[in-house]
Order: structure tokens, then sequence, then C-alpha cells
């Protein structure tokens, strides 16, 4: 008797728990690695809202860029990730999906019919499909351009002086020897580096590098998959990086980062750099940089710059699809990429960047959608980060006068060839 | 009777033993699932094809991945830099350390305050220190450089420059290590027998007779344990080129342990890296093997 009881009781209380979870509809909280920068601070601001709206909870966990692609790696390979929603660097765009880390997002843009056609298509190809297959939405882009100090391309004395040395007025340069011979003119003249570089080892040096290569109409591969990084087009390129190395950039430019040559310009100690747009407004923030209201924006000069960004993708071993998905369709709907376009994100859809509210918020943004559908991402493909770490080494070895340019470039196409193969992409 | 004593002391010996077993079992299991099998298992993959875009065992390779990292002149270059980093910075760390040790072991004031500065470096994270530094060291921006310039020494380039800047994250490594090893030293020091030195005052043996002939000889057991220890640490250092320097300027400090993490997670291929890491591993263990060798013979001497 005494055992039925207890049996009794038991089952009750199993019966018991097992409605109470029923009931109390689990709440689902999803998790993403993001950059700990403006853009995702703001991303954050907005949580709350779609929290309360649809009852599911987003965390976010800030991190520096050079750690997140071994943190998701990790999640990708286990049963279970830790983060749901991915944040995809455009680095990674091609790598992620061709390892199938991402699920492909085509079955959920047709059923809810979320609306591609707003997006710079430059933007979407770098960002959206990966041969064919759309596996992220855009979430910002981070294109790179010329950042200059407008005082000192004004400033009277240095006119005078530039007019004097190279019979031509002191203006913007429209290609790349041009802006290397007035980095080393303010590097002499005005008591400040020319350009402040970012030629650290590793991803750095090749970001500031390619806007040099492209602009100099220089490109990693050929249509077939075979490396032209040691072309002549490339190494007269090169050429002029270094040079502006050694005669325009500050001397510890060959350990600097994004960090370190946006330190320099904001204490007001270069003329000019060759960054992310984003830098813009923290530059012209009284509160961060000495030299506020004196730096404008301007496209690459020669033209090309590099182009970045990244988006947004689902985890292929979430179990919460479609709870990501309807996050992503919320963050990514034009009125809330609009607030976040006016409280200072970088838009990647054109109907937000001709946006009144966002142009009166951001004048220069119409500049940056100029510079955006121009640029050019680096090559995506499954090694992607590889090839960036080939070349960073390279770039770094003959920046640093080690090795001549041609045979680091050498090297470089060599290992770039390898990778191709080892791709199939290069037959 | 003494068959039967005989008896009861194997039984209770053989008791203790089993005590013993269950003692260190959990140990033994522990390291056994944490260290060995991860081990073995790291082993087993750098004989195969496992990468991280096809993350399975398809096929072994034989010695393919340790040919492929012997006939890469950049594998030779890291194991280069990795050597030189450790003799220098065990180097500098034994001579300061064993100088400071010994200036600490003498009737003076402050001990204990000498002693709490010189803990706070070992205490730090890595990853700090190598932040902190890299702030300290900035070209241009730098406290260093501006305490230079304003004693008219002029800037110095500490990490853009593929010459100096191997000496600068020795200088750091020391800064962060040494306390470690001037405490050791220290401690062996404060142990040392007085007679000797009693017995060599009578003889009248000045101080450098007295270091040389007294003190080091007496030290050298502390001294080998202290750099066994430091050895390995050394070869393990990632943390500070991770963060200062990422391998550069060119490939100057580009040190094995960081040479294996760009192979696993931007090259993806971790079979490489595991072989990288097993070549490494036999480096260490010959260096300790040398050092264990040194110190039984020093044991039996």
């Amino acid at each position: 008797m005494k055992r039925i009881t207890s049996l009794v009781i038991c089952l009750m209380l199993t019966t018991c728990i097992a409605l109470s979870g029923v009931l109390a509809a689990p709440k689902v909280t999803l998790k993403a690695l993001m950059e700990d920068i403006p853009e995702n601070r703001i991303v954050e601001k907005l949580l709350p809202e779609f929290e309360s709206k649809t009852g599911i909870q987003v965390k976010f966990e800030f991190v520096q860029y050079g750690d997140m692609h071994a943190k998701l790696i990790t999640q990708f390979l286990s049963q279970n990730t830790e983060y749901d929603i991915v944040q995809v660097d455009n680095y990674w765009a091609g790598e992620f999906p061709a390892a199938g880390w991402l699920e492909p997002l085509t079955k959920y843009v047709k059923r809810d019919k979320f609306d591609l056609s707003p997006y710079i298509p430059s933007m979407l190809k770098m960002i959206g499909y990966y041969q064919g297959k759309l596996y992220m939405i855009p979430q910002y882009n981070y294109a790179m351009g010329m950042i200059y100090r407008t005082d000192l391309l004004q400033d009277p004395n240095l006119q005078k002086k530039f007019k004097e040395t190279y019979k031509k007025p002191l203006e913007l340069p429209n290609t790349v020897a041009e802006y290397v011979r007035l980095c080393e003119f303010m590097s002499k003249n005005a008591g400040v580096s020319g350009s402040a570089m970012q030629a650290g080892r590793g991803d750095p040096i090749v970001m500031e590098w390619t806007n040099y290569l492209y602009s100099c109409g220089g490109d990693y591969y050929d249509s077939k998959w075979r490396a032209i990084v040691n072309s002549p087009k490339a190494i007269a390129a090169t050429k002029l990086y270094i040079d502006n190395v050694k005669k325009g950039a500050p001397t510890g430019a060959l350990s600097y980062n994004l960090d370190d040559a946006y330190r320099v310009m904001s204490q007001g100690k270069a003329f000019s750099m060759i960054s992310y747009h984003w830098m813009l407004p923290q530059l012209n923030d009284e509160a961060n940089s000495k030299v506020a209201g004196k730096v404008a924006l301007a496209p690459m000069p020669g033209g090309k710059g590099l182009n970045g960004g990244w988006g947004w993708g689902i985890a292929h071993n979430t179990q919460n699809k479609e709870e990501v998905w309807r996050f992503i369709s919320w963050i990514e709907s034009k009125e809330v990429v609009t607030r976040r376009a006016v409280m200072g994100g970088a838009p990647t859809r054109k109907d937000v960047f001709s946006d009144p509210a966002v142009i009166a918020k951001s004048p220069w943004y119409p500049m940056v959608q100029k510079i955006v559908e121009n640029a050019k991402p680096v090559p995506e493909f499954t090694y992607s980060t590889e090839m960036i770490e080939v070349l960073g080494r390279e770039l770094s070895l003959a920046a640093s006068g080690d090795k001549s340019v041609e045979a680091s470039l050498n090297q470089a196409a060599k290992e770039l060839n390898e990778l191709a193969k080892k791709a199939k992409l290069q037959k | 009777m003494i068959k039967k004593d005989d008896y009861s002391f194997n039984s209770l010996q053989k008791n203790e033993k089993l005590t013993g077993m269950l003692f260190i079992g959990p140990t033994i299991l522990g390291l056994v699932a944490i260290i060995l099998i991860p081990l073995l298992y790291s082993l087993v993959i750098s004989f195969s094809d496992y990468n991280f875009i096809h993350p399975v065992i398809s096929s072994f390779v034989g010695f393919q991945n340790f040919l492929k990292a012997f006939s890469d002149q950049y594998f030779w270059n890291s194991l280069w830099v990795t050597i030189e980093f450790v003799v220098v910075v065990v180097g500098l760390e034994l001579l300061l350390g064993f100088m400071i040790a010994m200036l600490l072991n003498r009737d003076i004031k402050l001990k204990g305050l000498y002693y709490a500065i010189l803990t706070i470096p070992m205490v730090m994270s890595p990853i700090a220190v190598s932040l902190i530094w890299k702030m300290l060291l900035h070209q241009e921006l730098g406290i260093v450089n501006y305490v230079l310039s304003s004693f008219g020494i002029g800037s110095v380039n500490w990490l853009g420059s593929t010459h100096g800047t191997l000496l600068t994250l020795i200088l750091v490594d020391i800064w962060h290590q040494i306390s470690f090893m001037i405490l050791v030293l220290l401690a062996g020091l404060v142990s040392l027998p007085l007679e000797p030195y009693q017995a060599a005052k009578i003889d009248g043996a000045n101080a450098l007779q007295i270091l040389f002939k007294i003190t080091i000889p007496l030290m050298k057991p502390v001294i080998a344990t202290v750099v066994l220890i430091r050895t390995i640490m050394a070869f393990r250092t990632y943390d500070l080129v991770y963060i200062m320097t990422k391998g550069g300027p060119g490939v100057s400090t580009d040190v094995l342990s960081y040479f294996i993490y760009k192979k696993t997670f931007m090259s993806l291929d971790l079979a490489q890296a595991s072989a990288i890491s097993w070549v490494l591993l036999l480096l260490v263990l010959l260096v300790v093997f040398g050092l264990f060798r040194y110190l039984e013979s020093e044991e039996t001497a």
C-alpha cells in the first residue's frame, strides 16, 4: 500500500513539473558574439525593444575583432553552438558557407517576402551571397576612404610652399602616387606625419595596402583564380605603399593597427589616414579628438577603395533558427535600420542612405554611399583568412626592408595559388 | 610465530599500498582524461588529414605533416626565433635575478615592501601586461618615449623595427617573470647552511671567492630547477606576441607557439598544427631531460 501511495505521489509530481514547463512557454534566449565597436553598441541599445515585442531575449557578447574567428570556429564545430546569431565579417563570407557553418537564408527570404532590392549591390554581393546562394543579410559597411585634415590643406603657408616645390596648387590627390607625394610633403613641412598608417603585420597592413592595390588597378586574383599580386601594377602599388611607410608615416607604423593609427590622428599628429569611414564621426567628436571639426572624408585617391562589411547569419547548429531569422528580419527592417543610422550607424541600404533624417544627422553619408558603391572587397573563398595572413607576413617583410618587394610578392603569389588550388577554384 | 608476524606485516603493507592507490586514483584518472588522452589524440591527428573545413580523419598521411613543416622556411624561422627568445630571456633573467636575490638576502630595511613590489607583476595576467606595455611603448604617444625624449635621448622605435622588436618583447617578458626567478633563488639562498661561510671567513676568502666557490656551487640544484621551470614557460610564450606584435615586423617575433596558433585558426589546418606542436613538445622534453640528467648527476656527485 505504502509503495503504491508513493508511486502515485511521484507520478503526480512529474506531471505537475511537465505541465508547468509547457504552460510557462519556454523563453528563448539568443546569443551573439559581436565585435566591440560603436555600430554594435547601437544595435545593443535596441535589443530590449525586440524582447518586449517578441518575448525573445537577445544577448551580445562583446570581444575584440582578433578573438572572434577562433571563438566562432570552436562553436561551429561543437554539437550545439553558444552563438545562435552569427555576425559574419566579409573575410569569412566565403569560408563559413563553404564549411557549411551557416544556414542558407533563401527559404526564409522567399517565405516572408523579405525585400532584398534596397540593398546596395556591392554589399549584397560581398556579404550576402556565396556562390549564388544567400547566406547573410548585410548589417553595416566599413568601406575605406581617405580621412584628411582640412585645416592643413587650406593652410596658406603650406599652399605657398607646395606650389613652390611642385608648381601645382595644394589640393586633394587624384592618384595614389599624388597621395604619397602629398604625405611626404606634409611630413616634411607641416610638423605632422603625412599618413597615420596601420602597417602592423597581419590584417592591418593588408587592409590598408589593398586600397593602394585596387586604386593602382591591381588585384589579388584574375578571373581564373590565378594569383596576380606580383603583377607589375601590384608591384608598383606596393612600392608606393612602402614609400609612404618610409617617408610619410610615423616611425612606429610597422607595429600599428587601426586603433594605434586612430590615436595618432586624433591627437593631431597626422595629416591623413586611409581608414574606415566610421572613424570620421569619432574624429569629429570633441570629447575624443583634438582635431574635431577639422577632418573630412574623401574617396581613396585613385578611386577604388577596399569594401568591408558585416552581415547577419544563422548558425548551422543552433536550435532556434526561426527565432534568429525573426531577429534578423526585425533588425534589418527599413524602420529599424533608419533609426540605427540616425543613431550613427553605417547603413547598407540605398533607401536608408537617402533618408532625409539620416542625411540631416550625417551630412557626409552621400559621400559614404559613393565610396561603398565603388569599393571592392577582398576575394572571398574558403581560405580568405589564410590568404590575408600570407599577405600580411610578406608585406610586413617587404615594408620592414627584410625582403625585396618582388621577392615578397612572388612568395605571396606562390602561396595564394596553392590556396586557390586547395579550394578547388583554380584548375 | 615469526612467520605469522611476517604475514601480517605483509598484509599491512599491501593494505597501505591499496589505500595509496585509492587516494591517487582519481588524480591519475583525471590526468589521463585531461592530459594523456588529448595528447595522444593530437598525435593521431598529426599523422592524419584532419582540418576544420572537413573535421574528420579521412585518411592517414604518414609523416607528410612533419615533412611539410620541415620544408617551410617560416617554420625554421619560428623555431630559431623561439630558441633565441628562450635562451636570452632565461639567461638574462638568471643573471639579473641572481643579483637581485643576493641584494635582498641581507639585513636591509623595508624588505617586506620589496617583496610586495616584486610579486605584483607575477600576479598580473600576461594579456594585461602585454596591453599595458603596448600602450607604454607606443612610438608616438607612449609615456616611455616621452620620458626618454625629455631627457634628450630621443624616441625609440620599440615595436616597429625588425632588429629591436624581439629584444623589446624579451625585456617585457623579463619584467613580468623575473620576480618568480628572484623569489625562488632567494628561498634557496636563505636556506643555505652557514658553516661554509664561517669557515671561509676564517680562512680569509674574499667576496668573489665566496660567491664562486661556495654560493654558486651550493645553489646549483635550485638554479637548475628554476631554469627548468622558466625554460618551459618561455617556450610557451604566446600572449606577448599575440597582443604586441602579431609576429611582426616581418617575421622577427614569430615564435613557434604563435605560428601554431595561426596554423590552427587561420589556416584551419589542425593536422599540420598538431605536427608542429609535437615538434615543439619534443624540443621542450629534450631540454627538460638534459636538465634532469644534470640535476641527477649533481646529486650523486
